[in-house]
């Protein structure tokens, strides 16, 4: 007896998705055409062309982590995310956001230990790439403000801009990785990486903060205000220079407009 | 207000009226972009061919070994290189 419309559909998925226990089913098969080429074979060219195309995606979106460990390893590491984890929802862009926990439990990738930090670099900039401009806050916006009421202000990271804090010197590492780039070798022993990825006009970017830096934007992303946020960061680094550092980071757009 | 409070809105302040020369210098250092071409939700159509195989693909095995720009990265507790 012929398989039912929904169970057709189901199978037929359960066969694209890879899934073993529902994957090859003999009723599925029987269900296709099998002349010239077998129906199990035909019911493969979908199987792997999900696989493919999803891989292709993670390499578009995971280009650091690609140039890293070359296309071979990269194909058999996105392939096994696949299998695991579909995509939720329909736009290529936004597939991936489990990818970098995937990568640091991937056990062929021990040897590579900022290998998972390299992947939330790649879609924090991706994410950053993709998020809308947004009304960004200036130097102007500030200057009508009363500069005692200057403290007390809470401003928020503007869309698209993330914190990326790794012990691995990331931002050469992925310096190092870029096809036109002329740097040689990295020592993973060169110290911690606290990196702030910003979408730019027609790109995103990241910039390396210092810790002073750093300790102001987590406070300032915790939702604390400009005064708490400079206590923190002073607290971190003793010679932070406050002007300096907020005239920085808002001619980068770092914050969102006030609400 | 306290002495500490009047240091940080005086220092706020005074970032707004930095010169601009100053203020730029964040645009210019190390900042690295990455321009992407936007991702074509069908670019698939150009690269079907390598993804109809009618056979499944195998692992082979010299593939679990990263062959890539991480030969650059030397040091390291976990980094088995050489």
């Amino acid at each position: 007896m012929p398989l039912a419309l929904p169970d057709l559909q189901a199978a037929f998925a359960a066969h694209v998705a890879n899934d073993v226990a529902g994957g090859d089913r003999a009723d599925l098969a029987a269900a296709v055409v099998g002349d010239t080429i077998s129906a199990e074979a035909r019911l493969r060219v979908y199987r792997h062309h999900v696989a493919h195309s999803l891989s292709a995606a993670l390499a578009a979106t995971f280009p650091t982590v690609q140039a890293l460990v070359g296309e071979g390893f990269f194909r058999g590491l996105a392939q096994s995310f696949v299998a695991e984890a579909l995509p939720a929802q329909p736009v290529l862009a936004e597939y991936g956001a489990d990818f970098p926990a995937f990568v640091g439990a991937y056990e062929p990738g021990r040897a590579l230990p900022y290998l998972a930090d390299i992947a939330r670099l790649d879609w924090a900039l991706n994410v950053a790439f993709h998020s809308p401009k947004g009304r960004r806050l200036a130097a102007a916006d500030l200057a009508g403000i009363a500069a005692e009421r200057l403290p007390s202000l809470s401003v928020a990271l503007s869309a698209g801009a993330a914190l990326i804090r790794s012990r691995y010197p990331i931002h050469r590492i992925w310096h190092a990785s870029q096809p036109d780039t002329s740097a040689n070798t990295v020592d993973l022993d060169a110290g911690q990486a606290d990196l702030l990825v910003l979408r730019r006009s027609d790109d995103a970017a990241f910039i390396v903060l210092d810790a002073g830096e750093v300790a102001f934007m987590v406070s300032l992303a915790a939702g604390t205000s400009l005064e708490v946020a400079a206590g923190q960061a002073a607290s971190a680094e003793p010679a932070f220079d406050l002007s300096a550092a907020f005239a920085r980071l808002l001619s980068l757009e770092a914050f969102a407009a006030l609400q | 207000m306290t002495n500490t409070r009047i240091a940080i809105a005086s220092a706020l302040a005074a970032a707004l009226v930095l010169p601009v020369a100053v203020q730029a210098q964040g645009n210019t250092e190390k900042c690295y972009g990455i321009s992407k071409a936007g991702k074509n939700d069908c670019q698939t159509a150009t690269s079907s061919c390598a993804g109809t195989s009618k056979k499944d693909a195998q692992t082979d095995a010299w593939l679990s070994v990263p062959k890539g720009a991480c030969e650059k990265i030397v040091g390291g507790s976990l980094a088995s290189k050489k």
